[in-house]
């Protein structure tokens, strides 16, 4: 179903990243260690500061094993709170999705 | 999508107040009586928010609230407890419990959609 | 629904917080010490007080919340719920039930009584015991500890030097002018969250955005305290937030966001000092609804400011169809999705629907609905039986269809009839609670220890006999409880328990309801009654009464057995007046007592008073109905049996006994003469003082049920009869007061006022 180039994994995040979606997502993330990444968050309505922080953990661990993790599609609302709670993303953001 | 909100209350007056205000306001609204019977609707209707009163028979607010935040499905969702200003003593026990803010009593239907709008996205 | 509606729903519902609350201390006063008992009754005032302040009724809320804090400490064993602290409880119920009817119906409460009750209540929640209960140790005062409110102050700001931040100025153009003219000023706020705060369920992200609708927002995330990935809690809290924030609202509009979390978060809010901001921070989008909004968003996120716009268009379409593809897919592979959980919705919520309803399985209707229903089954009744009567008269051949159909016809109507009847059938219980109170006032009035017993209190009856009998029933047990119980002292010499009792128990016999109230008192004291009635002339000096026609002399009109005029019973109403309320609900009443064991009162009512099984019978040419209920036997007289004395005393003999014979159509002025008892029927009827009565009738034309219309509301009162009805062929017949009719032939005319003559020249009792 997800779109794969370049041999990486895509993660599709969960429509809901709250408390309860912490866990599973540091346990997803945890199992694609050492691979190459895509994360579509075109499907995400809530974000949840939890989930974030999950989320910028693995960006930077993954910057140390020279992996790339690169959201290459991202909701409104998943753009949006991120700036509300002063997270830049940029950075994370695949090139052709950067405003 | 509608918002969905369990309320949790054995007064039926207060049930009646809740329900009138929360539909008019655009919400879906489930209606529980007491603690166990929350805990078992809660089970059925994936609320958004839940309303809760603190005395109540049977199972009364902080059990009701533990037993919320003891659910591996649904404890992170926001409670709201129905509590009176003066009653520092309970609003203590109900954060204890695990409730996430209250709206404080008389009824006022304007503090109680302002109080779900806080808690909810 | 409306909030009329809902008001009325309180007031019923506090009718029922009250009565649960009653019953609950008066468990608590004969020594249950359950805690759901106290918790039941601390919920019942909590309830009545919730529900109060929603409608804004202040005395109601300020007594009910004194109340509540005195049976809170009850609750938390600070108070040891003696009999002394019940009596106080006890009283506040029923001051608290006086100021929901005062809200209700308007008028005003005692307030010299709720302002003593207020005062007690606090002293008992201080930890003062009433004076009856000195013996008891004290207890520590009452007053709930001081919660430990731990708002821990936020530490300085420590104001980063990254250098991410980005300067954009923002407007705030959307704002009433009206703000404008205020002179904006700066916040800085810190804002560090605990991991409690999200397991309770609040967000920071959602803080973040109430905060962002208070002013003009720029924020710094602070993220250094983020762990390695593999090191990392995922429920912990890492990030935490200084926030600058520019608007015309106070530093309290800005914690007030924070009133749910700041015991779950360091909270520093400040006036930023300087107001060229040094540092840079990324500034909050105003248009923040899309937080409130839960539709999967399908537009994609372009913003037209990239120098790549056409390729971020092309992608954005692309990301847009990906998007709905994978949306669709997720609801189908995610466990425990949102969709199935939609799915299961409509039904879960209809579960809930109904488990919320299903308790009882009831609905309120509006009584006048249900009367309006019985009204017309009434006529329906009565139309039926002209039907009937139509067709039998018209019809010669014998048996026909029709015949068989009205047959059917009938029997539904019947049941209909019964199935609406019921309809109105209510538990006694309320009444019963009632009197509970007034034993308590008049018990503590005369300085007596009473307990009022209940039993049957489930019993159904009509709501009119429900309504009409709550004041019989008060005067009787006033007078239980003043004249029929002894003082303690007096109990103690007569070797009793020095708490007297008053039993009222109510139960289901044959087609009627009968209300027994029972004293564990001194009895009708005889002498003294038979001496009074021979001083008010009621009978004369050398009457030769049996005891229980002594006991029933208290019924009699204008008859007052106690000493002095008391306060409570000596209102100007006897017993008689308690007998006529009783009679004129169908019902009967007597009295049987026992010297030095105490009293009861029988009453016996119909169940409704909407219909009544009678015997048509035939007086002087008038169609009467006689219920049923009264006639014990119908006999032929024989010449032989018939002995005159006096100038027109006659006495049937029924099996070696006499019974004195009483013409209907005389007593009720039908005619001058005797009728000749032989070529009548007589029947006989047990009257309310015990003794029976022959009543002579020309004919018996049947017995059927009727349908009780009544004369006061149609015609005007009519001494002897109690009602009218309409029968079959359309005739109205008139049913007879079996018991104004033996009363008269006592010797008493029956008067036009409705009043029985009390001036009586008795001649025969027996």
């Amino acid at each position: 179903m997800a779109v794969n180039n370049n041999s990486a994994e895509t993660l599709k995040l969960a429509k809901v990243l709250d408390l309860n979606e912490a866990s599973n997502l540091h346990g997803t993330l945890t199992s694609l260690r050492g691979k190459d990444v895509a994360i579509d968050a075109s499907g995400v309505e809530r974000v949840g500061v939890q989930c974030v922080q999950v989320l910028l953990a693995a960006a930077n661990a993954w910057e140390k094993d020279s992996k790339s993790l690169v959201i290459d599609k991202v909701s409104d609302a998943f753009r949006k709170t991120m700036q509300l709670i002063g997270i830049n993303i940029d950075h994370l953001l695949a090139k052709e999705i950067r405003q | 999508m509608k918002k969905k909100v369990l309320t949790v209350d054995d007064s039926r007056t207060i049930r009646n107040m809740l329900l009138v205000t929360l539909n008019n306001a655009g919400f879906e609204t489930i209606q529980a009586e007491d603690g166990v019977e929350g805990l078992e609707v809660l089970e059925e209707c994936n609320p958004d928010v839940i309303v809760t009163d603190i005395n109540m028979p049977r199972l009364d607010g902080f059990g009701f609230i533990e037993g919320v935040r003891r659910n591996e499905r649904y404890r992170a969702v926001p409670i709201l407890v129905l509590t009176t200003e003066s009653d520092a003593e309970k609003k203590n026990r109900a954060r204890q419990a695990g409730a996430t803010g209250w709206i404080v009593k008389p009824f006022d239907p304007a503090k109680l959609i302002d109080a779900i709008e806080r808690v909810t996205a | 629904m409306d909030m009329n509606e809902i008001k009325e729903i309180f007031f019923q519902e506090c009718e029922e917080q009250l009565a649960e609350l009653e019953s609950g201390l008066l468990k608590l006063n004969d020594g249950d010490r359950d805690p759901e008992t106290v918790n039941a009754v601390f919920r019942a005032v909590h309830s009545i007080k919730g529900g109060a302040g929603a409608f804004g009724l202040d005395d109601l809320v300020s007594f009910a919340h004194v109340f509540e804090t005195t049976l809170d400490c009850v609750r938390s064993n600070k108070l040891e719920p003696s009999q002394d602290v019940l009596k106080v409880m006890l009283k506040s119920a029923d001051v608290l039930a006086d100021l929901v009817t005062a809200a209700r119906d308007g008028g005003g409460v005692d307030e010299g009584r709720s302002r003593g009750l207020v005062k007690e209540l606090e002293a008992l929640a201080r930890g003062e015991l009433p004076s009856g209960g000195a013996s008891e140790a004290p207890k520590p005062p009452a007053k709930p500890a001081p919660a430990p409110v731990a708002v821990a102050p936020a530490p300085a700001p420590a104001p980063t030097d990254d250098s991410g931040f980005q300067p954009i100025p923002f407007t705030f153009d959307e704002f009433g002018d009206e703000e404008a003219t205020i002179e904006p000023s700066s916040f800085e706020v810190v804002f560090k969250p605990r991991r409690e705060l999200y397991s309770k369920g609040n967000e920071a992200a959602l803080l973040l955005r109430d905060l962002s609708r208070v002013g003009e927002m720029s924020i710094n995330c602070d993220i250094d305290s983020l762990p390695a990935f593999e090191k990392m809690d995922p429920e912990a809290a890492y990030f935490s937030w200084t926030i600058n924030v520019k608007t015309t609202k106070s530093e309290q509009d800005i914690r007030s966001v924070f009133e749910f979390a700041e015991w779950d978060c360091d909270l520093d809010v400040k006036l930023a000092e300087s107001t060229d901001e040094e540092l840079p921070m990324i500034p909050v989008p105003f248009d923040l609804d899309f937080l409130n909004d839960d539709s999967v968003d399908d537009e994609p996120a372009v913003e037209n400011h990239s120098a790549e716009q056409a390729a971020a268009v092309a992608a954005a379409e692309a990301a847009s169809n990906v998007s709905k593809m994978a949306a669709a897919a997720a609801r189908v592979e995610k466990k425990e999705s949102q969709s199935a959980a939609a799915a299961a919705a409509a039904a879960a919520s209809a579960n809930a629907a109904n488990a919320a309803a299903g308790a009882g399985q009831t609905i309120r209707v509006d009584l006048d609905r249900v009367d309006r229903l019985i009204n017309l089954v009434g006529e329906l009744v009565i139309n039926q039986a002209m039907l009937s009567q139509s067709v039998i008269e018209n019809d010669t051949t014998g048996t026909s269809s029709i015949n068989m159909g009205l047959e059917e016809l009938q029997q539904l109507t019947r049941e209909i009839q019964d199935s609406v009847m019921a309809i109105r059938a209510q538990p006694v219980k309320p009444v019963f609670q009632r009197m509970s109170r007034i034993v308590r006032e008049v018990a503590d009035m005369v300085g007596k220890s009473i307990r009022l017993v209940t039993e049957g209190e489930n019993t159904e009856v009509d709501k009119t006999v429900i309504d009409k009998l709550a004041e019989p029933l008060t005067h009787m047990i006033r007078n239980a409880v003043d004249h029929g119980i002894e003082t303690p002292e007096k109990r103690e010499a007569a070797g009793k328990n020095p708490e007297g009792t008053v039993k009222l128990t109510a139960k289901h016999r044959s087609g009627r309801i009968l209300i027994e109230l029972q004293d564990d008192g001194a009895g009708i004291n005889r002498e003294r009654v038979r001496q009074k009635a021979i001083d008010n002339d009621l009978i004369p000096a050398d009457a030769n009464l049996t005891d229980e026609e002594i006991d029933n002399l208290i019924f009699m009109p204008g008859f007052s057995t106690a000493d002095k005029i008391s306060d409570i019973s000596g209102r100007g109403v006897g017993m008689d007046v308690v007998k006529r309320s009783i009679q004129a609900l169908g019902g009967r009443i007597s009295i049987s007592s026992r010297p030095g064991q105490g009293s009861t009162f029988t009453m016996s009512l119909p169940l409704t008073l909407a219909v009544l099984d009678g015997m048509v019978v035939t007086v002087a040419g008038q169609t009467l109905v006689v219920p049923l209920t009264a006639i014990v036997e119908t006999l032929q007289p024989e010449a032989a049996a018939i002995h005159s004395f006096g100038a027109n005393q006659r006495l049937i003999s029924i099996r070696n006994s006499f019974c004195p014979l009483v013409d209907v159509g005389r007593i009720l002025n039908f005619r001058s003469i005797q009728a000749n008892p032989v070529e009548g029927v007589a029947l006989l009827v047990e009257s309310e003082g015990g003794g029976q009565r022959a009543l002579m009738v020309d004919a018996i034309q049947g017995q059927r049920q009727v349908v009780i219309k009544s004369l006061e509301a149609n015609y005007t009162h009519v001494p002897g009869i109690a009602a009218a009805t309409i029968l079959g062929d359309g005739r109205v017949a008139l049913i007879l007061d079996v018991d104004a009719v033996v009363a008269a032939s006592r010797g008493q005319s029956l008067r036009g006022d409705g009043a029985l003559k009390s001036d009586m020249s008795l001649a025969a009792t027996g």
